[in-house]
């Protein structure tokens, strides 16, 4: 078992390096080949303290291949996916199998764009459609189908796609519902052109979006009755919501430094297992306020997501599989080694928050800010589940499976706290440009319950430190250092990192991250990990060795459960 | 298993050789994509261009930390760079939704002189067969690609003013 493994991955990855080379950027007429190669393995070692548990091919692997043909205005492409022994977190989120998942062809002129095959595409903020990617956390939702791009006048666009929904690497054959919408934007400074020329900015845009599911079964849920007891209750087949619509519009609104974005959807009735089968309608509100001028910029946003995840099944509550719409998380993002864990994930169904961030730059120049001056960000934010009144028939029938669910007070905040984050960074550069600070301070409040289903809040203080000096033009090192202060989850810890570099090829790193204050005694371990990467163009070869906490990994506002792992990891990508 | 190995290397050679006689040929240009300015209007990367000087593509995000210190050190020495050589650096940042209205402030907090474009739903990355950010690339006067890079060690920046030099020396 474990040779096949590694001499199927070896194989594969292999084949898919060769063909990069093979094909690396051929010129064919006039057309144009160019692609990319991506390779992560890992080699596991069991170690129980840690929670690493033994897997059954230790060698694992995720490998793919991009190639691209184009050649003027039409192009088309496709990539080989190999992920039949993937990373075990990958395993872990069934994104295991092979093959060709993703595979386009593109006419483009200046008035249509036409494509056939799989593509990603967004409307507006996303919230009723976001077809998208993201490899590291083996999310990809492309749609597979045709999409039609207008533009039949300078400012005006128009959208149309129809597509059925990747589903990992599970067939399209077979598949009982699909995706169509359609989206049309007016920008009003292009049209006029004197509104930008007066300093405006002025756009609305508007979309459907409708999902098609079949509905071949009842649905079956428990009724606590006075009298009975527990009965079972019976959503039938033919009122189940075949189709199911969202819509949305949205406006900009500028003058010169001044910006205001805000965007509105509603979802019809969508009973699904996220929302425990209710009709309630969905609805979000997103706004965006910014202003920036040299030297100064703030932005203040807010959300509100009330039954709003949207998915191509109605059975499907996995991760990100499936899902049509992307309800975005405003917080603040931070790579901080020690809060990693305590990243906010957006709630689609429950949320309602507001984030503000400021930056500040002390002027060059001045007595504080130096010769190149000293950045100051600011950050707020503030995340809580909305208010839920449940209706009389669902209180009485001891379930809002199959009612209209609940009432909900729009601006009110819900009972429980799901995320605070107060922060401020500063960054200075000291004059002879060697030394570079970063100091931070973030206190952090995470409701482990809601966002990782273990009982408690965290509450933590962190100190982070990134001091970088260049010892000479070319030989950099940079220390990390950070220290997470709580009382509660899995207590404090200390992280340092020492990174060298040699530009433009060399990397060295080595970190520890240590879990001190860990409540037993015989977990509070050391999390080492060293590393090192070879850079030359576009190729990056990374190797390193060491222990990954048991966690979650969070990009954008998306996360999923990492676990926890000890091995020696090799890295390649490379595009051509 | 063995010979499999040995016919894949043999024709990925006698691939590669060919390859790299295109390559000297050819130079690439970028592809056309939709993208956004800062205020939301569609623009086209084939408008990407610099009156026949050299033009420095970076494609960035405000949550990538070596991102930002590869355009601070160059925003550092940006001015000196413009003044002896001309060139133009867009600064193409692939945030999405949930942090592309930040984009703004962030970069005028800055005091960055870059011209900023967003690729909000990575369409000019994928076309550039980008897998990680930072990544960069430099345009002769002919917008064709003659140098790319990925990742950010200090000092690099360095390399990048050679090239944009010995392009307008030529």
């Amino acid at each position: 078992m474990i040779s096949t493994s590694i001499k199927r991955l070896l194989l594969a990855s292999t084949l898919l390096l060769g063909s990069v080379w093979a094909f690396g950027q051929h010129q064919i007429g006039n057309g144009r080949i160019s692609g990319d190669f991506g390779f992560n393995g890992m080699y596991y070692i069991p170690d129980s303290i840690i929670g690493a548990e033994p897997v059954d091919s230790k060698v694992r692997g995720n490998a793919f291949l991009n190639i691209l043909y184009s050649n003027g205005g039409f192009s088309a492409g496709a990539r080989y996916e190999f992920y039949m022994f993937p990373l075990i977190d990958f395993e872990k989120i069934g994104y295991q199998g092979q093959g060709i998942k993703y595979f386009f062809a593109d006419y483009t002129n200046k008035f249509i764009s036409v494509t056939a095959g799989n593509y990603y595409e967004q409307f507006g903020n996303g919230l009723t459609l976001r077809a998208y990617e993201d490899r590291q956390l083996g999310i990809d939702n492309s749609l597979l189908g045709a999409r039609i791009k207008l533009t039949p006048y300078k400012g005006i666009h128009i959208k149309a796609v129809w597509g059925i929904e990747r589903d990992n690497f599970n067939p399209y054959l077979g598949r009982e519902d699909y995706v169509r919408g359609a989206d049309a934007e007016f920008s009003f400074g292009e049209i006029f052109p004197v509104i930008q020329e007066k300093g405006f900015i002025a756009r609305v845009g508007a979309n459907i979006v409708s999902k098609f599911e079949k509905s071949s079964t009842d649905i079956l849920f428990d009724i606590q009755d006075d009298s009975l007891g527990t009965v079972t209750g019976v959503i039938p087949q033919d009122k189940v919501p075949q189709n199911v619509a969202t819509w949305a519009a949205r406006a900009t609104f500028g003058y010169k430094d001044f910006r205001l974005d805000a965007e509105y959807a509603r979802k019809m009735n969508d009973p699904n297992i996220t929302n425990s089968f209710i009709y309630k309608p969905g609805e979000a509100l997103f706004l965006s306020a910014t202003y920036a001028m040299k030297g100064f910029g703030i932005a203040a946003s807010f959300i509100r997501a009330d039954n709003m995840e949207y998915r191509s099944q109605r059975w499907m509550n996995q991760n990100s599989e499936l899902m049509i719409n992307c309800i975005p998380a405003i917080n603040r993002q931070y790579s901080y080694q020690l809060i990693g864990d305590y990243s906010y994930a957006s709630q689609p169904n429950s949320q309602i928050g507001a984030q503000l961030q400021i930056n500040y730059q002390i002027p060059k120049k001045s007595v504080l800010g130096g010769k190149y001056g000293t950045d100051i960000t600011f950050n707020y934010s503030r995340f809580h589940d909305i208010d839920k009144q449940p209706v009389p028939e669902a209180v009485e029938n001891g379930t809002m499976t199959g009612t209209m669910g609940y009432t909900s007070s729009f601006f009110k905040f819900g009972p429980n706290l799901l995320y605070q984050d107060v922060g401020l960074e500063i960054s200075h550069r000291f004059n002879n440009k060697k030394w570079k600070w970063i100091l931070a301070y973030n206190y952090i409040t995470y409701n482990l319950e809601i966002l990782q289903g273990h009982a408690g809040m965290m509450r933590g203080h962190l100190v982070a430190s990134d001091l970088s000096y260049k010892i000479t033009p070319k030989h950099a090192l940079r220390l990390e250092l950070q220290h997470l202060y709580t009382k509660d989850d899995d207590g404090s810890s200390v992280y340092a990192m020492l990174e060298y570099s040699i530009s433009p090829n060399w990397f060295f790193s080595i970190g520890d991250d240590w879990n001190y204050g860990n409540p037993d005694p015989a977990h509070k371990t050391h999390y080492y990990n060293i590393a090192c990467a070879y850079v030359w163009n576009t190729t990056r070869i990374a190797l390193n060795f060491g222990k990954t906490k048991e966690g979650i990994l969070c990009v954008g506002g998306v996360c999923r459960a990492v676990p926890a792992s000890y091995g020696l990891g090799l890295s390649v990508t490379t595009s051509f | 298993m063995k010979k499999i190995l040995t016919v894949i290397l043999c024709m990925t050679l006698s691939f590669s050789i060919f390859a790299q006689e295109a390559k000297d040929k050819h130079l690439a240009k970028l592809p056309a994509v939709d993208i956004q300015t800062l205020d939301g209007t569609v623009f086209n990367t084939k408008d990407i261009q610099n009156d026949g000087k050299p033009v420095i593509i970076s494609l960035w995000a405000t949550w990538c930390k070596p991102c930002i210190a590869e355009l601070l050190a160059i925003a550092d020495e940006y001015e000196d760079w413009v003044e002896e050589t001309g060139v133009k650096l867009y600064a193409i940042s692939i945030d999405d939704a949930k942090t592309s209205a930040r984009v703004a402030p962030f970069v005028k907090g800055k005091g960055w002189e870059y011209t900023v474009l967003l690729d909000v739903n990575s369409d000019f990355k994928r076309a550039m067969n980008v897998n990680d950010v930072p990544y960069m690339c430099i345009l002769n006067g002919d917008g064709e690609i003659v140098w790319q890079h990925t990742s950010y060690a200090p000092g690099s920046e360095e390399e990048v003013y050679e090239i944009i030099k010995s392009l307008v020396k030529k």
